[in-house]
């Protein structure tokens, strides 16, 4: 048996091609030296191959090794004139040993250097390479060995050709070499998370199945943590964990980029590696006081309050005042002064708002951005403006008493304190179209410094205001506005319906927020408020007279008081099982996986997630399967315990979805956006 | 907005806890661990001392590189003689490579004439966890006030070849010498090398 084995080694020693060295044999490696071509010319360059054929089940080592081990070196002692250039690494596989990780090579792995031969070779002579390999190979034990490896290559005039199998086993070898990304790449840290994307949209149509990250040098992620893969509008993202380099904001700051290798493989069963050396952007969290990020979010926020104009809440009334504007055309100067009142309303409400903020967070308050909304008062009060301002957009009543100006409504152009009263009027109705949309960077915002935060939304306020704020200071642009006509009326009219939705959303966000008993209470005040308003409407016509008037403002009073009472009905039992920071170390503790929704009812996005990814029949048997505990945690009243787990996770407001593996107690973030897919495939990777 | 592609994949699938590496300059995870003698030994046992951290595994080349050469016994005294606690922890699991019965690293310890303070078994790895201890050697330094000084490889010649012991910069003695001074260390943190803990 022995023998026999030996006989073939020997014969396969006798089959390699003539320009392969001898093998050297340690008790894990096979080690030689392949040349690509049989002979070289003078001063060409030959493609050399450390060639090292590991023991089953053992391994060696990339250039960052990993957790542990040590990179594969030669040390070429080489004729006068011959240079060599460095050891290429092929891209690395992960190698597990939880709870580390290594990074390295399994089988055969081939280590490809360029020589370089004189142009003073002359033909007939042999050029003989040496080279001091010394490499570790592992299984569980790890044993450093080393072989002594020579070439004799012969100089010949001419080129001549690699043979067949040498050729395909160097082109495969190159294959393996990573290249430069042809794609720019970025690392985005947020909290203990950093996410690199490659904006490649060939690679991710291609369909991957895979992609790995592979740090070049060590500290910059945590090797071991999951890679969360993501493929979105053409570029793939891969989020992980930080590692120790990141581990005070100090340290954090001086990083600049992060250098890596991508490995991917497409559906077609092709992998491909690419370098690149991500430059490390905006961050938030710990080190990212970085003045770019700071202009970043500054951006970002402006362009933020250019999108609010387009909301449903807000695009009906800039449009009112828009078409004010249109009909105001005549006098600039006017139209000015109105702009920039408007323009200081808006600002200023938004400095406001987030100056309350700062100051409640300030005093130990545990609150985020939406924060408002999660007064019941609050949201009650805001569905009965938009029910109101429908009222008004259809035409019910006027605002300001003169019945001159239909058609401008709440949007009047006469005067600076109406422009102003209106940007404030907008920034408030903003707000429950901001939460949902616009809580990560806002979020981001007030964890701040106090005036870097007011700076942002003063960002986001004149965003906000920039497009009226054009249109008033260009009388060009006041000319392409259709002519005032019965059009506008019409459009008004049409314009009440999103604000109707939006009342109705709100309503639906109290009901959850102070129970259905509240349904009846605040119904009331829609009909009080209907029938004051439109008895108002009656008077400013000359329709009726002072009773009319008086009827209205009494129907004020059951309006308030239908709203002072929307007071937070107790929690109910819910069908999942409540979050609560003792529940989950209770879990944690018994090694039991778990998956945590934080959701809020007035957030869009989470409940888009909970109906597209979260209710299915698929994921209910996963849960089911895996025996996931399901933990809901319900950020739509103020809640500090559900405040403090979203800032570990360096988030300023819901949703956050965290899956823990079985006996894991660092979590998989989930995305923001979930599919059914997205949570199983975490779960089952898991 | 939900038409993306979206495929995930986690990578990893570790059935293990998953490790939070004590930051350097933060307070030292406290620990209590048996020594070879039976008894209990608590960090806060060395409460107003600087105390060294030591990952050991005998059979792992890269431990054999610095007890071979004689380089980690010199450390140890040196360290040992002004007053420094020195730990030699020892990780493997009972039936994984390097664990080692009491008996046998009171022997080891001998034979090497090395000259740590306590040998500590810390066969179910909750000390290797709590400092997320990834190689043998891995080092660590932790002030007289309790605080991570210092995490990483002994030296700065990451091989395990003896003879780079020489010329190679002992991180270890520098950040002592920097405690000692009452300096801030000046290399807090390097990347650790040499064989895994054997978890």
């Amino acid at each position: 048996m022995r023998t026999a084995s030996l006989l073939i080694a020997a014969l396969l020693a006798f089959a390699l091609p003539a320009h392969a060295g001898d093998t050297v044999r340690t008790d894990n490696v096979e080690a030689s030296l392949v040349a690509e071509t049989p002979s070289v010319t003078p001063g060409s360059t030959v493609t050399v191959a450390l060639r090292l054929k590991i023991r089953e089940h053992w391994h060696t080592y990339w250039s960052y090794a990993g957790d542990s081990g040590e990179a594969t070196t030669i040390d070429w002692e080489l004729p006068a004139g011959v240079t060599a250039g460095p050891l290429q690494f092929p891209y690395p596989n992960r190698i597990e040993i939880p709870p580390l990780v290594n990074f390295g090579y399994e089988g055969t792995v081939l280590h490809l250097t360029d020589i370089k031969v004189p142009d003073s070779a002359k033909p007939g002579d042999t050029v003989s390479l040496k080279g001091d390999a010394v490499w570790l190979v592992c299984d569980e034990v790890c044993i450093p060995e080393e072989g002594v490896l020579t070439l004799n290559l012969p100089v010949s005039a001419t080129a001549a050709p690699a043979d067949a199998g040498t050729a395909a086993e160097f082109s495969a070898a190159r294959a393996a070499l990573p290249m430069a990304s042809p794609w720019p790449a970025s690392a985005t840290v947020n909290g203990t998370a950093v996410t690199f994307k490659i904006a490649a949209p060939e690679l991710a149509k291609a369909g991957l199945t895979s992609a790995v990250f592979f740090p070049t040098h060590g500290g910059y992620i945590k090797n071991a943590a999951p890679q969360l893969v993501e493929t979105t509008g053409g570029a793939i993202s891969i989020t992980t964990e930080t590692g120790r380099r990141f581990s005070t904001p100090q340290r954090a700051a001086e990083i600049k980029s992060i250098e890596g290798v991508l490995v991917t493989t497409g559906s077609d069963g092709l992998t491909h590696a690419f370098t690149f050396d991500a430059p490390v952007t905006a961050s938030s969290g710990p080190g990212g006081e970085e003045q770019l990020s700071v202009w970043m979010a500054l951006v970002f926020a402006f362009l933020g309050g250019l999108i609010l104009n387009l909301m449903p809440c807000v695009f009906p009334v800039l449009s009112m005042k828009a078409i004010a504007l249109a009909k105001d055309g005549g006098n600039p100067t006017a139209a000015r002064v109105g702009g920039l009142a408007y323009t200081a309303g808006v600002i200023l409400s938004f400095l406001a708002i987030a100056g309350v903020l700062i100051a409640l967070r300030a005093g130990g308050e545990e609150v985020a951005w939406g924060f408002q909304l999660q007064s019941p008062i609050v949201v009650a009060g805001l569905a009965l403006l938009f029910f109101a301002i429908g009222l008004n957009l259809m035409g019910v009543f006027e605002v300001g008493g003169s019945i001159q100006n239909i058609g401008s409504g709440l949007g009047r152009g006469d005067g600076a304190t109406a422009s102003f009263l209106t940007g404030v009027l907008a920034a408030v109705v903003a707000a429950p179209c901001t939460a949902p949309f616009m809580a990560g960077a806002v979020g981001a915002a007030i964890s701040q410094p106090a005036i870097i935060a007011l700076a942002i939304f003063g960002a986001l306020g004149l965003g906000m205001a920039v497009p009226y704020l054009a249109l008033a200071f260009s009388p060009a642009l006041i000319r392409l506005m259709p002519r005032p006509g019965t059009w506008m009326v019409r459009m008004k009219q049409v314009l009440a319906f999103p604000m109707f939705a939006s009342a109705a959303w709100l309503l639906w966000v109290l009901v959850i927020q102070a129970g259905p008993n509240v349904l009846a209470l605040i119904m009331a005040a829609f009909i009080a408020a209907a029938f004051g308003l439109w008895l108002w409407g009656l008077a400013q016509r000359g329709e009726a007279g002072r009773i009319a008037r008086a009827l209205a403002l009494i129907s004020a009073v059951p309006v308030i008081a239908a709203v002072s009472m929307a007071n937070p009905a107790p929690q109910s039992g819910a069908v999942t099982e409540a979050y609560s920071p003792a529940r989950l170390d209770e879990l944690l503790k018994a090694g039991k996986p778990i998956f945590v929704n934080l959701t809020a009812a007035w957030c869009v996005t989470c409940l888009v997630n909970e109906e597209v990814a979260l209710s299915g029949q698929g994921l209910a048997n996963a849960f089911t399967k895996g025996g996931i505990t399901y933990l809901k945690g319900d950020w739509t009243n103020r809640d500090p315990e559900i405040t403090r787990l979203l800032e570990r996770y360096g988030r300023a407001g819901v949703p956050l979805y965290l899956f823990y593996a079985a006996g894991k107690t660092e979590p998989i973030v989930l995305p923001q956006l979930l599919t059914e897919g997205i949570v199983i495939a975490a779960i089952s990777e898991s | 907005m939900l038409k993306r592609l979206v495929f995930a994949a986690a990578v990893s699938s570790l059935c293990l806890p998953a490790i939070a590496a004590p930051a350097v300059g933060d307070a030292a995870p406290s620990f209590s661990g048996k020594d070879t003698m039976g008894e209990t030994v608590n960090l806060s046992d060395f409460a107003g001392k600087t105390v060294v951290l030591e990952w050991s595994n005998d059979g792992c080349p890269y431990v054999k590189k610095h007890y071979g050469s004689g380089n980690m016994q010199k450390s140890q005294e040196a360290a040992t003689a002004e007053g420094v606690v020195w730990l030699t922890i020892i990780s493997s699991a009972e039936g994984k490579q390097g664990y080692v019965t009491p008996e046998a690293a009171d022997k080891l310890t001998a034979e090497r004439n090395a000259k740590p303070s306590d040998v500590i078994l810390d066969t179910d790895q909750v000390i290797a966890r709590a400092y997320d201890a990834k190689t043998t050697p891995h080092m660590f330094v932790i002030d007289p006030a309790g605080k991570l000084v210092y995490a990483g490889a002994i030296d700065d010649k990451p091989t395990a070849d003896p003879k780079d012991v020489e010329g190679a910069k002992n991180l270890v003695l520098a950040a002592l010498d920097d405690v000692k001074n009452g300096r801030p260390v000046t290399t807090p943190e390097s990347e650790p090398y040499g064989c895994a803990v054997k978890y």
